[in-house]
């Protein structure tokens, strides 16, 4: 068993626990938990991928595209949760008038 | 050794998919995010394992603390806005729609056979396979740096990394757009989420900070991360009010947004001509511009996960419509 | 000599014009209008480039691929850099007027041309990681523009939309963690050679269920009606006739490098057309309000491009995506001028609800006849782009003897007829009024441009030869081989 194999096998089940959470989530912050798992169960697969047998480096160009996919991530989740916060005040508007 | 290693893999993988499920299906919400949290930092310690140091701390950095912070913040505004901000538990704040249960039991079934397909998909692939890493090596001493990653971030992908800085300036543009007029919950300094994110968070900060400061003097390196940490000097100023955003500043806050992604796209256009193509630094200073951009471009990230995080743009509060456009 | 590439500029500048409007918010709107005519012009030397020599290539940084990302222009890309230049350009001459906001117009820009920005990059992208991001860059910027009125109805689809943006672009993510599991490279040229296995199937899997979530096949449209309703005219009218087709054209570039494995996934793929054809064409006819009919009928023609994607099956598919382009482009023009004289309806009225349209005093017809000239194109009628886009599709589908694609597209093409009648009826009826009828409001800058694009929906059809030849150029789907 190397690691490769292990964390390749979790970032996949992460991604699912993350797609199962998308697609039945009830709320709409767990949504958002949810996506960011799946992407993290995608960065998983890649940096696995990247993985070499020590003492072989690992190929850097899979870390180059997580890092990018993180910070990709944070953008679309910040402006995810900027519509959360602006679409509950314009409910609890409604509610209240 | 062999042995203990495999061991403490298992053991780690196993506790982030337990935390992954139990993040999702926790019913108190803040546990859930405090849950994600531990969880983000675990996974980047697998990824440390995996030996990409770089990556895990960006995820711990950006992917878990700032996620985690923007979270906690958004959960505060909610509790807030629905008159729940005394409660103890947090949960169904925002419920969409009741799903019923087999539903959800129908999409489990779906995705557990997607894993399974997946993961026999992973298996089948070849271990180890083909990179680019004799490509790397061979071009490394014509990149201007001596770390691969930054090598790939900032000369062989940079139009990604050009294009990854356009994102955040557009969710930075997206977010004052979607909160203006916004009113703002009362101040979260020194509450829950300061208590939460400030635990949760600063060790990772420290960690971070620390490895850049070592990092910083073999190799240029990391300017997603140099932003993250100084981007969470930027949160703890904005929850401490130490800082509080002023209209004035707005234009000072638009030029500072901008600055990483004008830099970055004016040095990959300037460089061009004479027989090179956009993105082909000379070689003599290739160091040097790939120093300039990375610079430019941490301060352009730092502010702009600080004012993701602060989320409104700050107008002058009950300004008449149309008076506020400065 | 300082010669810039036309391929450079053609991403560079609405960058920089995003840029300089973003920080120069009270002069927003020239800077973006000048940066959109910029664009324009980078794509016309392009096209001549393109013209000159079939196909461009800027290899990024000097690095060749894989390891470096390489910008490449042939017939087809460069046609959506026009079609969406063009349209761009006369959308952002009808925002001008249609948004009189401050606010709205201070962000419209920005975000329109980031959206610019990251279209203009899916078009000459060859990598699939770096269209990852691409899509990213347009997702975000066309949620920006869907919340732009800031009303409930908007902010909750646009919530939705972010979700499906989300997810459809991590499945696309993953499928590109694999690709690079088997094959060790993501540029477009290399995956050709690698053999089919385990591993790229499963990324070829989620990298389509992702792109058909992005580009709103039905089943996965939920999102895209209420989306495309509620923002505001110039916004819809980008969002509908622009963005929707950038996941699309990913779609069919990639399938040329990584071919659909099996003859029963492209029938199942034009299936889903089928579905989206019949089920929006429903949906259209029950629609209540003239906006959310059109948003519907922007379901139906996805649907009509995929059926023509799949017209002529496995075999067909290297003659079938002709059709597809030319129902891409038709749409794009059509549907665009579609949503801005819907706006202008609704402006001049004061209410989009179809039933009611017969009712008000007041008779935009100018926006009217727009709408009707649109509609032409939309519906397929001769000599509009859409009439040869369809005839195309049908064409092929005969010849190849599937003689149920034709039954499908003629039973749409019946349904939207029918949809549109009602829009015609509360058009032409003018007996439900007592009293005097004000004709509209005087003529706005904001008729000009949908007017402009409609006619050009319908004048395009008889350019449809020249359009074949061109897109052609530089063999976007491997002719040469």
């Amino acid at each position: 068993m190397t690691p490769d194999l292990i964390y390749g096998l979790t970032g996949i089940a992460v991604f699912a626990i993350g797609l199962v959470g998308a697609l039945c989530a009830q709320d709409r912050l767990r949504r958002v938990l949810a996506l960011k798992l799946c992407s993290v169960g995608a960065g998983f697969v890649l940096v696995v991928a990247a993985w070499r047998t020590p003492p072989a480096d690992p190929d850097p160009v899979p870390h180059a595209l997580v890092i990018t996919g993180i910070v990709v991530m944070i953008s679309a989740t910040a402006v995810a949760l900027a519509l959360i916060r602006r679409l509950q005040t314009l409910e609890a508007e409604d509610d209240d008038g | 050794m062999t042995d203990a290693a495999t061991l403490f893999d298992l053991l780690l993988a196993g506790s982030v998919i337990a935390l992954a499920i139990a993040s999702l299906t926790v019913r108190d919400m803040f546990a859930a995010i405090v849950l994600f949290v531990i969880f983000g930092l675990l996974s980047a310690l697998a990824w440390v394992r995996l030996s990409a140091p770089d990556v895990a701390l960006a995820e711990a950095a950006i992917g878990t603390g700032v996620t985690g912070a923007l979270l906690l913040k958004t959960l505060h505004h909610l509790r807030y806005v629905t008159g729940k901000l005394g409660e103890g538990q947090a949960r169904d704040l925002t419920p969409i729609a009741t799903v019923p249960a087999g539903v959800i039991w129908a999409n489990a079934a779906f995705c557990g056979m997607i894993t399974l397909g997946l993961a026999l998909a992973f298996l089948g692939a070849p271990q180890a396979g083909p990179g680019f890493d004799s490509l790397v090596a061979e071009a490394m001493p014509a990149s201007g740096v001596d770390h691969p990653v930054t090598a790939v971030l900032l000369n062989f992908r940079a139009y990604d990394t050009l294009m990854e800085v356009v994102v955040l300036l557009a969710a930075v543009i997206a977010v004052w757009q979607i909160e203006r007029g916004l009113s703002d919950a009362p101040a979260p300094a020194l509450g829950e989420v300061w208590q939460g994110f400030a635990r949760l968070t600063l060790p990772a900060i420290v960690v971070v900070g620390t490895y850049l400061l070592w990092k910083g003097s073999e190799a240029p390196g990391g300017a997603f991360q140099g932003g993250a940490v100084l981007a969470a000097v930027g949160l703890l100023l904005l929850l401490s009010r130490i800082y509080v955003p002023r209209p004035a500043h707005r234009g000072l806050a638009r030029w500072a947004f901008v600055l990483g992604t004008g830099a970055f796209a004016g040095v990959a256009l300037l460089v061009s001509g004479g027989g090179r193509v956009a993105f082909e630094y000379p070689a003599q200073h290739a160091y040097s511009l790939i120093l300039l951009i990375e610079g430019l471009v941490t301060i352009s990230i730092a502010v702009t996960l600080a004012a993701l995080f602060h989320g409104r743009e700050p107008v002058a509060a009950p300004a008449p419509e149309g008076r506020n456009d400065t | 000599m300082m010669m810039v590439d036309p391929l450079i500029l053609t991403l560079f500048l609405p960058l920089f014009g995003a840029i300089a409007a973003f920080v120069l918010p009270r002069a927003a709107a020239w800077v973006g209008l000048l940066a959109v005519l910029g664009t324009g012009v980078a794509v016309a030397a392009l096209a001549r480039a393109v013209l000159a020599e079939g196909e461009v290539v800027t290899q990024l940084g000097g690095w060749a691929p894989p390891l470096g990302i390489a910008l490449r222009a042939d017939g087809l890309s460069v046609a959506m850099l026009a079609m969406t230049a063009g349209v761009g350009l006369l959308v952002s001459i009808g925002a001008l007027d249609a948004l009189r906001d401050l606010r709205e117009r201070q962000y419209f820009w920005p975000l329109w041309l980031l959206l610019l920005t990251g279209m203009n990059g899916v078009y000459l992208g060859t990598d699939i990681f770096n269209l990852y991001v691409m899509i990213e860059v347009i997702a975000l910027a066309a949620v920006g523009l869907t919340v732009l009125s800031g009303t409930k109805q908007a902010v909750r689809a646009g919530l939705e939309y972010m979700y499906a943006s989300i997810l459809g672009a991590l499945l696309f993510l993953m499928g590109v963690g694999f690709v690079y599991l088997q094959a060790g490279r993501l540029d477009f040229a290399g995956l050709i050679a690698v053999e089919p296995s385990g591993a790229m199937s499963a990324a070829l899997a989620l990298m389509v269920v992702g792109l058909l979530l992005k580009t709103a096949l039905f089943p996965l449209h939920f999102w895209l009606p209420a989306a495309h309703a509620n923002a505001t005219a110039p916004a819809s009218a980008l969002l509908s006739g622009l963005v929707v087709k950038a996941a699309l054209y990913i779609f069919l570039r990639l399938t040329t490098y990584m071919p659909l494995p099996d003859e029963i996934l492209v029938t199942l793929i034009g299936t889903l057309g089928a579905g989206a054809v019949l089920w929006g064409g429903v949906q259209a006819l029950r629609a209540e309000r003239l906006k959310l009919l059109v948003a519907w009928s922007t379901v139906v023609q996805i649907g009509l491009i995929f059926i023509a994607f799949a017209r002529a099956g496995q075999v067909g598919l290297s003659e079938s995506w002709k059709a597809a382009a030319l129902l891409i482009l038709a749409h794009g023009v059509a549907k665009s001028a579609m949503f801005l004289a819907a706006g202008r309806i609704k402006d001049e009225i004061g209410h989009d609800r179809i039933a009611d349209l017969d009712k008000s005093d007041t008779r935009p017809t100018l926006a009217q006849f727009t709408f009707a000239l649109a509609a032409i194109s939309i519906i397929g009628l001769p000599p509009s782009l859409g009439f040869i886009g369809k005839w195309t599709l049908m064409e092929g589908a005969m010849a190849a003897g599937y003689w149920h694609w034709v039954a499908v597209t003629m039973i749409g093409t019946l349904m939207s007829v029918a949809y549109f009648s009602r829009v015609f009826a509360g058009f032409l009826r003018f007996d439900r009024m007592r009293g005097e009828l004000a004709e509209h409001k005087g003529w706005a800058l904001a008729d000009a441009a949908p007017l402009t694009l409609a006619i050009a929906a319908i004048s395009l059809g008889l350019m449809a030869a020249p359009i074949l030849s061109f897109i052609e150029l530089g063999y976007p789907f491997g002719a040469q081989q």
